[in-house]
């Protein structure tokens, strides 16, 4: 009996004590990926896996890899909540000693990374998080290479609304970070140009949105923004089409773009889909540049299919630009990473990407993608905006 | 197991605990310090539960109680945190006190119902009040100490559930824990024999509830970030399979519980979305097999031996 | 007015709804004094199925709702033996074991259908103008139909069958039930399985409304039990008025006064409910 517990106690101690220890000598250059795998936008962590493999590709085949070695991602799930998120960031640094992160698509998780970001010093990169507050927070170490609320607004929303002539605006917002900030970017954007409008505000995870509705209703809108991320907005397309408001009375402007292309998207709106816009920063008629042209034609071949979720390329594109940055740097010391990052000039699949370097507000660190409209018709996706790259023309 | 034994064990045991931090590492000092946070939790659902019998779905609300109320007090009234967390505690202790003269007279599922709408409340009232609490965003709040040092994060906290636990010890064995179990096991028997059962249950209520603000408090803090998630059934099925599993009516079993799933938990990180099902399926399987949970397998396997 | 009547229209339908989805648990409380923590996994899988039957097996929808709530009683039968049977008596044990494996369904479903809603086809199209002031789903009101019909056919089942007077007498006097040559064990499992069977039904009768993720079940559950209690545990009459009251109650509440706190309402009824009269509004048991 005594003998055994000799034998297992030190077995014991020593299996613990095992997992303590850091991994050493790494023959792989890591860098971390954070973004939803589980949750209500779990459509996103598939898309982000998609751009990743792509990406991996490039970077560890043609570019050879980065520093002498091959580059190995990790992608950590965050759920799509904040807490999850900040321990999940948390461990990519401390025990996968990730030397560069990238990714994020919901805008509360990454504003609880930003300060680990900072106390850690380890350099960010988000891709698809949009409240103007991550990089108005002007941390050194974090990055965005995707849309912000407000360039989305000031660049998309209201030219959308002006240039096709609405009258009556009616927003609808989750009660999230990213939502009540582009509602309020929204608002007073239509305000300064003396367009009508109201506001609902919903949950995001809602199913029921009768109540929402009638209230939008009784304002007779010509156009509804719908600010939701997640399949609530599904649901909301369903019963506006259900309640005889839309496409008869007013459009529908889905303000997120993911939601539009998951592939549940016609399962749950059925034909009332039909004639719905979304943002987008992807379409399969319009290349951006030879990046794009070869991330599609690397998409189509390796997954045999074209590719529908823009995130992908988000993901891709942030990747690329990690690669290129710890390159130049020369090390993995993330002071330098960072150096590098700011002088950033590098052709990606959204174009050509410069960070702002002027302190002050959400334009630091910030680089912002152009973004199509793109409009539903008969299940084929149609470029409404902006007018110059349109590929057909608004249906009402 | 002799008494000299037992007495080098705990000294081991303390010393194994005070040198972690000093071989551990970032990583697996955080797990610790997780660790610590679900050892107050379950100890504390521990003593109403296994010692009562009466199951609260309540107890992860309470954590978030202590909580917000320290780290709304911080950001907007810069409380110290170390002064919020007593405070969050009182708070916790208070809103106990209501809900228990509320539901403890009618005990059994009602109780169960009533905590469960209790923390369900309380979970929308933070997703709506977003203007003060920043709803599901989380809130940012300054961590425990004036300088950010997880070393020290873990002294505190393991100093914290220490004292928690010697507190629920000494109450275990005064006449207050003997009431809880007559309380449990024949309420009409107890009654007879001149004991208050409403005023027992309402003390273990309190008490527990109390706790459960402190450990959210510290657990918030130290996290810098609050979040509605503190206040849902996932952190309840969490505390709650921590105590089944660990054996629920003993003093130890919340403990192992908290450290045996805390560190499988990190060993199946993996599988990632998956260890939750694992839980669950253990969970069910001690449910259903050992009632007793792991203290209890470990007891009847001692008497077995010492026969 | 013309708002008033819609959110009126709507807080009925969702009652209606409510009560269908909260039979189930009130059936099992009155009968085996079980809370099932489970109910709105049980709900969720019946909604999966009738999904997979209809879309992967191309079986009629109507067709697939059946064998789903089928499939779903079975799989009652299979818990109750399994994981109930030894905990009668002791509510806590019960109550503990069936929260434990409500979670442990819910991942189970992550695993396998994974975390997006699944929907099955409309059983109508289009929607209707009602009263000549609004438009309303026809799907919602076959919602509606499917749903008080449901509820007929338990009401005329208990109330006149042979297995409704078994089921009372046990409810009522286990001990004198099974002296009279009753088998409680045999009733037991009987109606656990018939409760799960009506959380099916509430299932398919509303996935093609709202379609089913692994985590709507929580919220299926919770108000579940905030009808129960609201009617009184274990009346099925109460369980219905207690439907239609959190359905009202919960819509003029998020339409006059936050939609936010739309599940507040629900909440509060109960809390205030549980301290005021705990035995419910029509409540029979003593517990």
């Amino acid at each position: 009996m005594v003998w055994k517990k000799v034998v297992t106690v030190p077995v014991i101690l020593g299996l613990c004590l095992a997992g303590f220890l850091p991994a050493h000598a790494a023959e792989t250059i890591k860098i971390g990926v954070v973004g939803p795998r589980t949750g209500p936008a779990a459509a996103t962590g598939a898309a982000f896996e998609e751009g990743i493999a792509l990406a991996l590709d490039v970077i560890n085949g043609e570019q050879g890899g980065v520093l002498g070695k091959k580059v190995e991602v990790v992608f950590e799930d965050t759920g799509g909540t904040p807490e999850k998120a900040a321990s999940g960031f948390e461990k990519l640094i401390t025990k996968d000693q990730v030397v560069v992160t990238v990714g994020e698509s919901h805008s509360s998780c990454a504003l609880a990374e930003v300060p680990i970001a900072d106390r850690y010093k380890h350099p960010l990169i988000i891709a698809e998080a949009w409240a103007d507050e991550i990089t108005a927070k002007n941390s050194r170490y974090v990055f965005r290479a995707g849309p912000c609320n407000s360039g989305v607004v000031k660049d998309n929303l209201l030219g959308f609304v002006k240039d096709y002539g609405f009258k009556r605006v009616a927003i609808v917002a989750e009660n999230t970070d990213w939502g009540l900030g582009i509602k309020k970017l929204a608002e007073d954007g239509l305000k300064a140009m003396g367009v009508e409008f109201m506001t609902v505000e919903t949950e995001r995870q809602s199913q029921d949105h009768y109540t929402e509705l009638n209230k939008i209703a009784a304002f007779q809108p010509d156009l509804v923004l719908a600010f939701i991320y997640g399949f609530g907005v599904h649901y909301f397309i369903a019963q506006a089409n259900e309640t005889g408001l839309f496409p008869k009375k007013a459009l529908i402007l889905e303000g997120a773009g993911p939601p539009s292309l998951w592939p549940e998207f016609w399962q749950n709106v059925g034909d009332a889909g039909n004639l719905e816009l979304f943002l987008s920063r992807m379409h399969s008629k319009v290349d951006f540049n030879p990046v794009s042209k070869k991330f599609r034609e690397a998409y189509t071949k390796k997954f045999g299919k074209e590719p529908t979720d823009y995130k992908s390329r988000s993901v891709y594109d942030v990747l690329l630009i990690a690669a290129d940055a710890l390159r130049r740097a020369g090390s993995t010391d993330s002071e330098k990473v960072v150096d590098a990052l700011e002088k950033t000039n590098l052709e990606v699949g959204s174009g050509v990407v410069q960070f702002g370097l002027e302190k002050g507000d959400y334009r630091y660190h910030q680089w912002q993608p152009p973004m199509l409209i793109v409009q539903w018709q008969n299940k084929e996706q149609v470029v409404v905006y902006p007018m110059s790259v349109k590929t057909g023309e608004l249906k009402k | 197991m002799p008494r000299r034994r037992t007495q080098t064990l705990q000294l081991l045991m303390a010393l194994g605990l005070a040198l972690f931090p000093f071989f551990a590492g970032d990583y697996w000092l955080h797990t610790g310090i997780i660790c610590l946070f679900y050892i107050m939790m379950a100890s504390s659902w521990n003593l109403l539960a296994g010692y009562t019998g009466q199951v609260s779905f309540a107890h992860a609300a309470f954590a978030g109680v202590g909580a917000y109320v320290s780290g709304l007090a911080a950001i907007h009234f810069h409380l110290p945190p170390l002064l919020g967390a007593l405070l969050g505690m009182a708070v916790a202790a208070f809103l106990g006190l209501l809900l228990g003269v509320l539901c403890i007279r009618m005990g059994g599922i009602y109780l169960s119902l009533t905590t469960l709408a209790f923390s369900e409340m309380l979970r929308i009232i933070i997703d709506n009040e977003y203007e003060f609490t920043r709803g599901t965003m989380g809130l940012s709040v300054p961590f425990i100490l004036p300088v950010y040092s997880k070393t020290t994060a873990y002294f505190l906290m393991g100093a914290v559930t220490v004292a928690v636990l010697c507190v629920i010890r000494s109450i275990v064995r005064s006449d207050l824990g003997t009431a809880f179990r007559a309380v449990q096991n024949d309420e009409t028997a107890a009654a007879s024999l001149g004991i208050h059962v409403v005023k027992v249950r309402l003390a273990a209520f309190v008490i527990s509830s109390t706790m459960a603000g402190l450990a959210g408090a510290l657990y918030g803090h130290y996290h810098q970030l609050i979040t509605p998630e503190i206040l849902s059934l996932n952190l309840m099925f969490f505390v709650l399979a921590i105590a089944v599993i660990g054996g629920m009516g003993t003093f130890v079993g919340p403990i192992v519980g908290a450290i045996f799933l805390e560190f499988l938990s990190e060993y199946i990180r993996i599988y990632g979305q998956f260890h939750v099902l694992l839980f669950g399926l253990i969970a069910l399987a001690v449910c259903r097999f050992a009632p007793q949970g792991l203290m209890g397998l470990w007891q009847r396997r001692m008497r077995a031996l010492s026969s | 007015m013309q708002d008033l009547l819609l959110y009126c229209t709507n807080g009925l339908l969702l009652g209606v709804i409510y009560a269908l989805s909260a039979l189930g648990v009130s059936l099992i409380v009155g009968i085996m004094n079980v809370i099932n923590f489970s109910h709105g996994e049980l709900y969720v899988l019946a909604g999966y199925f009738s999904a997979l039957f209809a879309r992967a097996l191309g079986l009629p929808v109507l067709a697939g709702a059946g064998l789903a709530v089928a499939v779903v009683f079975l799989f009652g039968l299979l818990v109750e033996r399994t994981l109930i049977r030894n905990t009668y008596g002791n509510d806590m044990a019960s109550l503990i074991i069936t929260f434990v494996l409500s979670i442990v369904l819910q991942n189970a479903y992550l695993l396998i259908f994974g975390p997006y809603p699944q929907k099955p086809p409309n059983w109508v199209d289009g929607s209707t103008r009602l009263f000549g002031l609004f438009y309303y789903g026809n799907q919602r009101l076959a919602a509606l139909g499917a749903g008080a019909v449901v509820i007929a056919v338990l009401f005329l089942v208990v109330k006149k069958t042979w297995f409704g007077k078994t089921v009372r007498a046990v409810a009522q006097d286990r001990e004198m039930a099974a002296m009279v040559g009753v088998n409680p064990d045999g009733v037991n499992m009987l109606s656990f399985a018939l409760g799960c069977a009506l959380a099916a039904a509430a299932g398919v009768i509303l996935a093609p409304i709202f379609p089913v993720t692994p985590t709507v079940s929580v919220g299926v559950s919770l108000t579940a039990f905030i009808v129960v209690v609201l009617g009184g545990m274990g009346s099925l009459g109460g369980c219905v008025i207690g439907g239609l009251i959190l359905g009202l109650v919960q819509n003029l509440g998020s339409a006059y006064v936050s939609s936010g706190y739309k599940h507040f309402f629900g909440f509060f009824i109960l809390l205030l409910v549980l301290t005021v009269r705990p035995t419910g509004l029509f409540g029979r048991k003593q517990l």
